[in-house]
């Protein structure tokens, strides 16, 4: 769905629109908006600098068949990586895609299946007004390789709280809260009992009307900083700081993000040596067209895209 | 003394029931939540795109089959 979401950071403010009495009204700490979800921290950094970069042809038609429902069919012929040592190795493969969304304010159903057998599944439902069940399962035939996850979403005035159970034995925990109307803190924690894993992290997201900073760190050995800035009302940067303490493996990117009235584009470039784009052009009501290109200097990989998208 | 030897044998042997009583118990539980378990995934595998399309099918404005299977 190649619909053109504007990056500017989501605040649910409750101060007065005016600037300058917003400047002189005194911080209200109890009455403060509520925060992103937790695993949403990184969102705008997220949209900005990981698009969707495939190899090959994709073709996606989405039929609506009413207000609520719709089915897509998927077409995508492209080499996927299998990762067989001691290098990657490309296989050419083609799959179909069936797929049927059904969308209500209270309750979301999306599923799709290949061809192969395997179905994606995601299931939203409120359950009362500040309570949500997500789940979301990936279903195959082989015996050991379906997995699931449910979260219970809590929604406060100020804070959200989430528990996720999932199969293989994971429990996992998060909270974030917002301390002041532009900070908000949370902390996650996980326990997975078949791998034997368990974690905590916390993160801190710092937002403004014009840019978004977040830090996330993570007893796996994750250190994620991320920082976005609005230059104008079609164009952000954004830049982020991955740092893996554990196996000393850092990678920083730079990359920006222009929204113009009949196409998005997205490009980044990489510590690693990687260049990339993503174009989704309008080319008339209903019609995307979607050009991806992502080059490994390092590994000398190349991968070039292309696709439709009809419907809408 | 011997009658004592004979309480303390009788003790343990009942705490060991009751042991295997607990770990068989325990061990049911288990087997049926797996087999529950696998058969969701089964029923969640085969059956939840259909119970999708059956729940479009029936929101207002209701559309007909033809709609569904036209690839236009």
């Amino acid at each position: 769905m190649a619909t053109l979401i504007p990056p500017s950071p989501a605040t649910e403010t409750t101060s007065p629109a005016s600037p300058a009495a917003a400047e002189q009204q005194k911080v209200d700490y109890l009455n403060m908006p509520c925060p992103v979800p937790y695993e949403e921290i990184h969102r705008e950094a997220m949209m900005s600098l990981k698009p969707e970069i495939f190899e090959g042809l994709r073709f996606d038609f989405l039929k609506g068949l009413n207000q609520k429902f719709s089915l897509s069919h998927s077409v995508m012929m492209g080499p996927t990586e299998v990762p067989q040592a001691p290098e990657l190795v490309k296989i050419p493969t083609a799959h179909y895609e069936f797929g049927a969304n059904y969308i209500d304010p209270k309750l979301m159903l999306f599923g799709r299946v290949m061809t192969d057998g395997r179905v994606n599944a995601r299931l939203k439902c409120d359950l009362t007004e500040n309570l949500t069940l997500k789940g979301t399962a990936q279903l195959a035939h082989e015996p050991h390789m379906s997995h699931g996850v449910f979260h219970f979403d809590y929604k406060g005035s100020d804070y959200r709280a989430q528990l996720q159970l999932g199969n293989g034995a994971l429990v996992g925990a998060s909270y974030i809260q917002s301390v002041t109307p532009h900070l908000s803190l949370g902390g996650e924690v996980f326990w997975a009992g078949q791998h034997r894993k368990s974690g905590i992290g916390y993160a801190a997201r710092y937002n403004t009307e014009k840019m978004v900073a977040t830090a996330q760190v993570a007893s796996t050995g994750m250190v994620a900083l991320g920082y976005v800035q609005k230059v104008s009302e079609k164009v952000s940067l954004a830049s982020d700081l991955m740092y893996n303490y554990m196996s000393r493996d850092v990678t920083a990117s730079f990359g920006y993000d222009c929204i113009l009235r009949q196409c998005r584009l997205r490009g980044k470039i990489d510590s690693n040596g990687v260049v990339s784009s993503f174009l989704e052009e309008r080319l008339s009501m209903g019609l995307n067209f979607l050009l991806s290109a992502e080059i490994d200097h390092r590994k000398k990989d190349y991968k070039f895209g292309f696709g439709l998208t009809v419907g809408e | 003394m011997g009658s004592k030897a004979a309480a303390k044998r009788k003790s343990v042997k009942k705490k060991a029931a009751a042991k295997e009583e607990s770990a068989a118990a325990t061990k049911f539980v288990k087997e049926w939540s797996t087999w529950a378990m696998k058969k969701a995934k089964v029923i969640t595998h085969y059956g939840f795109i259909p119970l999708v399309i059956i729940i479009g099918m029936n929101s207002d404005p209701k559309p007909s089959i033809a709609q569904l299977l036209s690839p236009v």
